[in-house]
């Protein structure tokens, strides 16, 4: 009997590794070394424009905009080679390039962008951009030339376009008879050949106007996992992680990998805030003396040392100033302890032991995180509930889950919670317009702050142009600061590693986008 | 006999039926608006309120519990799981694509459990009380308490990393696979190792065993011939109850080691609050529970004449 299990187990042992070695297929080593692998977080998804499904960074390789976000924010020419927009505001002139071809080999003219254009502009689930609730009508003027004609100027259009979808260009043969897209056809420099949920294959665009990548292709894979991606990266299976949209990288994580020879970790400085905010509505947050001794107590630097690990720059602005019309810089709050006393002390309230009474009532505040909205706010609530301490603020540190605080948030069920602004190329209008306007509907992001004295200010800055806009909007900022309307405390660094084997390496201007224009594999 | 089996299914449906309605009301009770998370999902931050209502009319989420529960499970024994909220595809096809992998990892660990366990607990046996026996016995002992991630990322910053032998990742290869395998079967291979062992022990004193000494076997022919046949129904239950385990494991082994299996699946619907995909991949894992334990349990039937005779009785 023995001996017949033995035979079965060994029979079966064999045919089942034999099955694996033989059905797993192996990549040759020769492809592997023209191919640049780029971890991703989540899989790519049908890449259809129209659809908020997809993972963002990865329509930059395919698709492209008329206008192209640059480094600082500067506008740069993409599928349009210049741009006039009317005195009045109402007529966006584009001059296309020539010579472009999508991926499929059909030309982009004028016609393909107006067909395009029109399957978003006007659209009232893309009302949220101000050109496509702006739109009036769209015109051809020979081959090249496209007029976009508006009802009302939206001073932010040209950013608008700059954005990742749905404003990006798609081949007409990849939709079917009733206008759904059916492949991803760009004219962008990369084509995808392969799509599953374990990684998307892309391959060089030869039909590509301008510089074509010096490697042959290109393997997103995805790992959810960050422990994971970093092995990976370290053990050569992946060649760049990073990016808050393709595979993010956190400090603790970049600052344990600066310590391999083997990876370069590169941190630029982001585009985006974290936000203390105040909920316009707890009862012991209309007092301003309260918000006033909150920011008196905040030792921003600490914050960056500590949980951010120097990968980040500490902040009193709502906007860093690589955002185009993010104002003058306000000079970093000093913590002072005493000052913020004093704060309370001169609005009523009196001191009790270790904790502020005024009224009958303690000033015990709730400071609502989720780490699945914001990834280390946890550590960075109980970092600032132990700086208001000293204060003798007293906070309960609330951690829920991520269909929480998207509950909780519009409502404004909360004290103190974090929020950050959308970053490039959304901001400044993306942030202003929906998180400080009380009439537009944010659903559940929430608001930063919300009064009907900053309303007006925030419209006029979004409707003015020219030479007035940087004006209006430092209105705007001086009315938050002067309000004590929110606490700005950092804004993170963007983080990226990448091994030896990749030669050089520059960041896309945004991580929205996958690629900077420098990348090389130095085999 | 026929009897008795159809005695066993009818009872693994029940518990099928009263795992699933529990299971489903757990992910219904959970904290927090899921059609605002949809929202902002699918149409962008600035999702409006309107646009929530709807996705939650859509999905049903205004009617009472028992009613989605009913609409639920009808849709399931129809075979129709819904679409996944998270990636839009039907669920049915995105455990068609899935299943393989996870069915590769669990029968392979499957199979290094089953050789390893027996391997360990037999030498441990014949090693009896020595060296050998107390080392295998903290090495298990060991192998139980380390969590899956703890070794995962101890392999993998070994033989990755350190060494650069095998892939960080599973699936270019099937050197790729090795170590996905070898942390999904630890647990299982150490708490079955110490089955063998202990079972063993104990037949060990028994009188035919000694009546095969008597007889002129050595340790080796007693433990063969006469011992290992007779622990075959306690190690086969562990051994299913453990394989069945193995399938809570894989959402860790799939998750580092960057797989698309049923258990990666499971933790991206978590985190997308993907209720449809959590409820699917629930029911699909309590059938899987079920149906490997009635399996086992009509296996101990067929080799077991006393069980037959105990349950008849």
């Amino acid at each position: 009997m023995l001996n017949k299990f033995r035979r079965t187990v060994f029979i079966l042992s064999t045919l089942l590794f034999t099955t694996l070695a033989t059905t797993i297929p192996i990549t040759s080593s020769a492809q592997e070394n023209q191919t640049l692998r780029i971890a991703i977080k989540q899989e790519t998804g049908n890449l259809d424009l129209l659809q908020n499904v997809s993972a963002l960074s990865t329509y930059s390789l395919i698709f492209e905009p008329l206008i192209r976000y640059g480094t600082d924010g500067q506008l740069q020419p993409a599928l349009a080679t210049s741009w006039i927009t009317s005195d009045d505001g109402l007529t966006l002139s584009f001059k296309l390039r020539k010579n472009v071809t999508f991926s499929d080999g059909s030309p982009f003219d004028a016609q393909t962008a107006k067909w395009n254009l029109e399957r978003w502009m006007g659209k009232p689930e893309f009302s949220w951009i101000g050109i496509s609730d702006a739109m009036k009508s769209i015109e051809t003027n020979g081959q090249y030339d496209l007029v976009i004609n508006l009802s009302k100027p939206v001073p932010a259009a040209l950013y608008e376009l700059t954005i990742i979808r749905p404003v990006r260009f798609l081949s007409p043969k990849a939709v079917d008879a009733r206008g759904n897209q059916t492949a991803p056809i760009g004219t962008g420099p990369w084509v995808v050949t392969e799509n599953n949920n374990s990684r998307t294959l892309l391959t060089r665009n030869k039909n590509y106007w301008g510089n074509t990548p010096s490697f042959a292709n290109m393997e997103l894979k995805v790992v959810p996992d960050e422990l994971a991606r970093s092995n990976g990266l370290r053990s050569g299976d992946l060649d760049i992680i990073g990016g808050d949209w393709a595979s993010p990288l956190s400090p603790r994580r970049a600052r344990s990998m600066q310590r391999d020879p083997n990876v370069a970790v590169v941190a630029e400085p982001g585009t985006t805030s974290i936000l203390l905010t105040y909920s316009p509505k707890s009862p012991l947050l209309q007092d301003k003396s309260v918000r006033e001794a909150i920011d008196l107590s905040l030792e921003r630097n600490a914050i960056v040392a500590i949980i951010y690990e120097g990968y980040a720059t500490a902040t009193a602005n709502l906007f860093p100033k690589v955002i185009p019309y993010s104002g003058n810089r306000n000079p970093l709050p000093q913590r002072d302890i005493q000052a913020a006393r004093t704060k309370l002390e001169q609005a009523g309230w009196t001191r009790s032991g270790n904790s502020w009474i005024k009224d009958g009532k303690a000033l015990e505040l709730e400071l609502m995180v989720s780490e699945e909205a914001l990834p280390g706010s946890r550590r960075l609530a109980e970092m600032i509930q132990g700086q208001l301490s000293e204060t003798g603020i007293k906070v309960r540190v609330s951690s829920v889950d991520n269909a929480t605080i998207h509950d909780r948030r519009p409502v404004f069920q909360y004290d103190l919670t974090f929020m950050a602004t959308y970053g490039a190329p959304y901001d400044p209008h993306g942030t202003l317009a929906n998180l400080l306007l009380s009439d537009v509907d944010s659903g559940p992001d929430g608001k930063i702050y919300m009064s009907p004295e900053l309303d007006p200010v925030v419209r006029a800055a979004l409707n003015a142009q020219g030479a007035a806009r940087e004006e209006k909007m430092q209105a705007i900022y001086n009315w938050l600061s002067e309000n004590m309307a929110v606490s700005p405390l950092v804004s993170p660094k963007r983080l990226w590693a990448h091994n030896r084997r990749v030669g050089s390496f520059t960041l896309p201007a945004t991580d929205y986008q996958m690629l900077g224009s420098d990348v090389t594999l130095s085999d | 006999m026929l009897t008795l089996i159809a005695r066993r299914t009818l009872l693994a449906l029940a518990m099928i039926l009263a795992a699933s309605a529990l299971t489903f009301a757990l992910i219904a009770a959970a904290p927090g608006n899921v059609a605002a998370l949809i929202a902002e999902r699918t149409a962008g931050p600035s999702a409006s309120a309107e646009l929530v209502q709807s996705i939650a009319d859509d999905l049903g989420l205004n009617d009472p519990l028992p009613v989605r529960y009913g609409r639920w499970l009808s849709d399931s024994v129809a075979g129709d799981f819904g679409g996944s909220l998270r990636t839009g595809k039907p669920i049915l096809e995105e455990f068609a694509e899935r299943a393989p992998v996870t069915g590769l990892l669990l029968v392979c660990g499957g199979a290094i459990a089953l050789i390893m366990s027996l391997t360990i607990g037999m030498l441990g046996a014949i090693s009896n009380g020595g060296k050998i026996d107390s080392l295998l016995r903290a090495l298990s002992l060991a192998g139980a308490s380390t969590p899956n991630f703890f070794v995962a990322a101890l392999l993998v910053m070994l033989f990755s990393v350190t060494l650069g032998w095998l892939p960080a990742f599973a699936g270019s290869s099937a050197a790729s696979w090795i170590m996905p395998c070898l942390t999904i079967a630890l647990f299982p291979c150490s708490v079955l190792s110490r089955v063998v062992r202990v079972n063993l022990q104990e037949i060990m004193s028994r009188p035919f065993a000694t009546t095969g000494f008597a007889m002129g076997y050595t340790r080796l022919g007693v433990l063969t011939r006469e011992a290992l046949p007779n622990i075959a129904v306690p190690y086969l239950t562990t051994f299913g109850a453990q394989f069945t385990l193995m399938i809570i494991g894989s959402i860790v082994v799939e998750t580092v080691f960057a797989m698309k299996g049923i258990g990666a699946f499971f933790i991206e619907a978590i985190r997308f609050r993907d209720f449809i995909s959590m409820q699917a991949t629930l029911l699909s894992f309590i059938m899987f529970f079920v149906f490997v334990n009635l399996f086992v349990d009509i296996i101990c039937l067929l080799i077991d004449p006393r069980i037959r005779r105990q349950s008849n009785a």
